[in-house]
């Protein structure tokens, strides 16, 4: 385990890709996200961990765009993204996955990463082209439609809807769905929620394999799985930052196992 | 002077009132169970109806008039429950959409059934003779059935609220119209509260009804008129707002008819859109409502479920056959000397073009238009102003309708399109009654007389070269064609050059994206397609067929008037759409020609032909909402010998799939 992780460490090289300076997000009087600062480096595998309510998920829309921030801004590879929207920041790289039954069920597997390959080579057509040539002449497109399907192993069901694929199948779509984005930060909320041990596994592994040379943003419960894989990890409570560090420094600090992680040391 | 404002100002109150106990249950039923009801108009008329029957069967006195006040109210709210435990119940957990669709086909069935019942005269409910008098006061003479009007208009709004407030009922119905889920969570069987909330909603519609068939003549359109400023009322107020519901009651009868009447008739009536307009753009919630999660919405609308029966080969030919089938009709209806024959058929390849716009943006966006009659009445004007005051060419008026179309298709997606679902409906019906309104004002348009086209030349052609159709001859075998057998083939040709453009389009980049956006909008848009712009997009090519539809509609009849843009119009599209099957480019074909010749059909036998239409629609809705394109698919796992049921839920596989070239 501690060879895997070195392996990612060895990759970061100090550069910042992700940065957030003085992070608030209120609903009414509620603080959401309290005054949040964290500097995520290239190449990191980085987990936020934190009790219920601590404000994961919202602090996670607010990187995506999912929702405005209040105050405070967003710095992706070193440019202010505060103000973009959704669909910008994706253009710029950061990619988010959903939980599993979030792909174009309708679609067959080819184009359901087709679209996403489609969203990331848009400069490759022009507004008349968008509209009138179909969508099977673009042939860098369907090339790299392509490479993904073989990547994520899915070349032989690529013409099969996406509702009926088995539940494995499904889930290499959404990380290859991701993929085709091509991202250089990956945002995953709790990738793994209701899986078995064995289905959580098997799903890290996929995300380790396929998104080897992304940097990795992870929301997950599995308090095991986050200090085995992660470079570091944040240490959400109540909206603010409680620790930060590496998986022995969090192991080990007092504040995180009296808030958070007493239950399970003792 | 003052005398006339006060008597004004009552009579503001006094509709105002009427418009409160509409509104009110219009708002709670959506507020509790998210259905935008279209029949309630049509239930407040029905009550009117009602109660004429009961005080004409027992007398005309006091006590008849009391009775009927109780009595119809009370069978018009048996009716409701009825209606929600058989219609609207089925309907729940999907997209809330299709109860603006199942109520619109209520609409037409009750509507025909009080024409049925009672006819088509307009009455006045007959009043004891304690309301005829006038009551003399301030040296005024107030009618005091105005006075009843705005006393027992009162006390039942203040009824409503004592229940709302006061009772456990009401607790929970506030609550749930708060957060249903909530509501579940603490142990509570919200649904069962649906039936009484339906059921009281359509009572106090019927009450209002009743109260105001007294007051002015009455007739089965009524439910029609009143039942658009009542959705003004409840997106002023607030959707779901009681507060808002009287608030704006009142304000918009103040302003109807105390303000607007008598001082400026020419704003009458498109003041009230104008303001439903820019409360939904800067409040979507409206005064008093709370911001509610799109409920609901999440829900994608069910597209027609086609192929898999038939290979891509045998669509094609078989479309080429329908084509050709279609293409011999004015030849056909020559030989057999019966050109009715020829009209038919451009009115309902006319009708399939406009299905085919909506169609565009509904079936694969998923945005209700409830104001598509707005294009085809922009496109239809179009036509008809260009060709007498700045063109004799036809096509050169045509394109000025679908570029006229486009840009204010733009201009409405351009501000509309961030409201999502309800509202979207509700803010494209408020700009389609604003443009109906206004064409009833503006000199330019020949206000409710239209305008004709006899006595203008035009020819078929460009830049001088062309020729009337009337002045064209062509000879198959014994038939000439000519004038309107030509015309027929104009429209066939329109009809198909749109198809094979929109579906190319369908092919394309730009409608892969439509497509994922059908299946599901959140994906879409962190795979980095900003959505908006791209349904922004489609409303605008929908727009853009829809004026050359509205063009045509006008040159099929040499003239136009407002009734072009009128709503009814808009929901009759939405049923063809439905009726065919949405998503399916040719679905909206056939249901318009399933439309039409349903009418044909119907008309030999009934004048009330909406009824059963009506009827049919609902079931659709209920039992068969992927239309009857869906039918061979869903029949083919009974028949011998043909295929298991198909696995591809909705969308034309061949246009989905990148395979070679045609």
């Amino acid at each position: 385990m501690a060879t895997e992780t070195r392996a990612r460490n060895q990759r970061t090289d100090g550069e910042a890709i992700l940065e957030l300076d003085g992070l608030t997000k209120t609903f009414g009087a509620f603080a959401a996200i309290d005054d949040v600062s964290m500097t995520v480096e290239r190449g990191e595998f980085r987990s936020v961990i934190g009790p219920n309510g601590a404000g994961k998920t919202t602090l996670f829309n607010l990187i995506s765009g999912a929702l405005p921030v209040t105050e405070g801004t967003v710095y992706f590879d070193g440019e202010e993204i505060t103000d973009r929207s959704p669909p910008e920041r994706v253009a710029r790289g950061i990619g988010r996955s959903f939980q599993i039954s979030n792909v174009f069920g309708g679609l067959s597997v080819r184009e359901n990463i087709r679209l996403a390959a489609q969203a990331d080579r848009r400069s490759e057509y022009n507004l008349l082209e968008s509209f009138f040539k179909p969508t099977n002449r673009y042939e860098e497109i369907n090339a790299e439609t392509g490479r993904i399907l073989e990547r994520i192993d899915l070349t032989h069901v690529a013409e099969e809807e996406a509702d009926a694929l088995a539940y494995g199948d499904r889930r290499r779509l959404e990380i290859g769905v991701v993929l085709a984005t091509d991202p250089d930060l990956v945002l995953f909320d709790e990738p793994t929620a209701g899986m078995s041990v064995e289905e959580t596994r098997e799903t890290i592994d996929l995300i380790e394999e396929v998104l080897v040379d992304q940097t990795l943003l992870l929301i997950e419960h599995d308090i095991e799985l986050v200090m085995e894989l992660s470079d570091r990890i944040t240490v959400l409570n109540r909206g603010e930052i409680l620790a930060e560090g590496t998986p022995e420094e969090i192991a080990e600090n007092r504040d995180v196992q009296d808030a958070y992680l007493g239950g399970m040391t003792e | 002077m003052l005398g006339t404002a006060i008597q004004q100002l009552l009579d503001g109150i006094t509709l105002g009132l009427v418009y409160v106990l509409l509104a009110a249950g219009l708002s709670v039923i959506f507020g509790v169970m998210n259905v935008i009801n279209f029949a309630h108009g049509e239930l407040a008329v029905l009550g009117a109806y009602l109660a004429v029957a009961l005080t004409i069967q027992t007398g005309i006195g006091s006590t008849a008039f009391v009775a009927a006040l109780v009595i119809a109210p009370f069978l018009v709210g048996i009716i409701g429950v009825a209606l929600e435990r058989y219609t609207v119940q089925p309907l729940y957990g999907r997209n809330p959409l299709y109860h603006i669709l199942l109520t619109f086909g209520l609409v037409l069935v009750i509507n025909d059934l009080v024409y049925l019942i009672w006819g088509t005269g307009s009455f006045r409910l007959p009043r004891p003779g304690v309301l005829t008098g006038t009551i003399g006061a301030f040296g005024l003479g107030i009618s005091s059935y105005n006075v009843f009007m705005i006393v027992s208009g009162t006390l039942m709004a203040f009824a409503v609220w004592a229940l709302l407030e006061y009772t456990k009922y009401g607790l929970i119905i506030r609550a749930g119209s708060q957060d249903r889920q909530m509501v579940r969570n603490l142990g509570i069987e919200i649904d069962r509260y649906y039936s009484l909330v339906f059921g009281v909603g359509a009572g106090l519609a019927a009450f209002a009804g009743i109260i105001l068939a007294g007051n002015r003549q009455a007739n089965p359109e009524l439910g029609m008129s009143i039942i658009i400023p009542a959705f003004v009322i409840v997106v002023l107020g607030g959707l779901g707002s009681f507060k808002g519901a009287v608030v704006g009651g009142l304000l918009v009868g103040i302003l109807q008819e105390s303000i607007l009447r008598p001082w400026v008739p020419w704003l009458e009536g498109m003041v009230i859109f104008v303001l439903m307009i820019a409360i939904l753009l800067i409040r979507p919630h409206g005064l008093f409502g709370t911001e509610l999660a799109e409920e609901g919405g999440s829900e994608r609308l069910l597209a027609g479920r086609a192929g898999g029966l038939l290979e891509r080969e045998t669509r094609l030919k078989l479309g080429l056959v329908m084509i050709g089938v279609l293409a011999l009709v004015p030849i056909v209806a020559g030989l057999l000397g019966n050109q009715f024959w020829v009209t038919f058929g451009s009115r309902v390849l006319v009708w399939a073009l406009f299905a085919l716009s909506l169609d565009f943006v509904m079936g694969y966006t998923g945005l209700v238009s409830l104001g598509h009659a707005l294009f085809l009445g922009l496109g239809a004007y179009a036509v008809v102003l260009g060709l007498i005051h700045v063109t004799s060419s036809v096509f050169v008026a045509l394109a000025l309708a679908i570029a006229l179309s486009a840009a204010i298709a733009w201009i409405v997606g351009f501000l509309s399109i961030r409201v999502a679902g309800v509202y979207f409906a509700m803010i494209t019906l408020a700009f389609a009654e604003l443009y109906y309104n206004l064409l009833y004002r503006l000199e330019i348009t020949g206000g409710s007389e239209g305008l004709g086209l006899i006595g203008h030349d035009y020819y078929y052609g460009i830049a001088g070269v062309g020729a009337s159709l009337d002045d064209v001859a062509f000879f198959v075998g014994p038939v000439v064609l000519t004038g309107h057998s030509l015309f027929y083939y104009v429209v066939l040709g329109a009809l198909v050059a749109s198809y094979f453009v929109t579906r190319r389009m369908l092919q394309s980049p730009f409608g892969s994206v439509l497509k994922s956006i059908r299946e599901n909008e959140e994906r879409a848009t962190f795979l980095g397609y900003n959505t908006i712009v791209y349904k922004r997009r489609a409303f605008v090519v929908s727009g853009a067929f829809a004026g050359l539809a509205g063009g045509l509609f006008a040159l099929n009849n040499a003239f136009v008037s407002p009734s072009a843009a009128e709503w009814l119009k808009s929901g009759e599209v939405i049923v063809m759409v439905i009726l065919g099957g949405m998503g399916t480019l040719y679905g909206p074909i056939i249901g318009a020609g399933a439309f039409f010749g349903l009418e044909q059909l119907l008309t030999h036998y009934t004048g009330r032909w909406r009824l059963v239409l009506g009827t049919i629609f609902v079931l659709f809705v209920i039992f068969l909402p992927r239309g009857l394109v869906s039918v061979p698919t869903m029949l083919a796992p009974y028949l011998p010998g043909g295929p298991g049921p198909a696995a591809d839920p909705g969308q034309l596989p061949e246009e989905a799939k990148t395979e070679g070239d045609d």
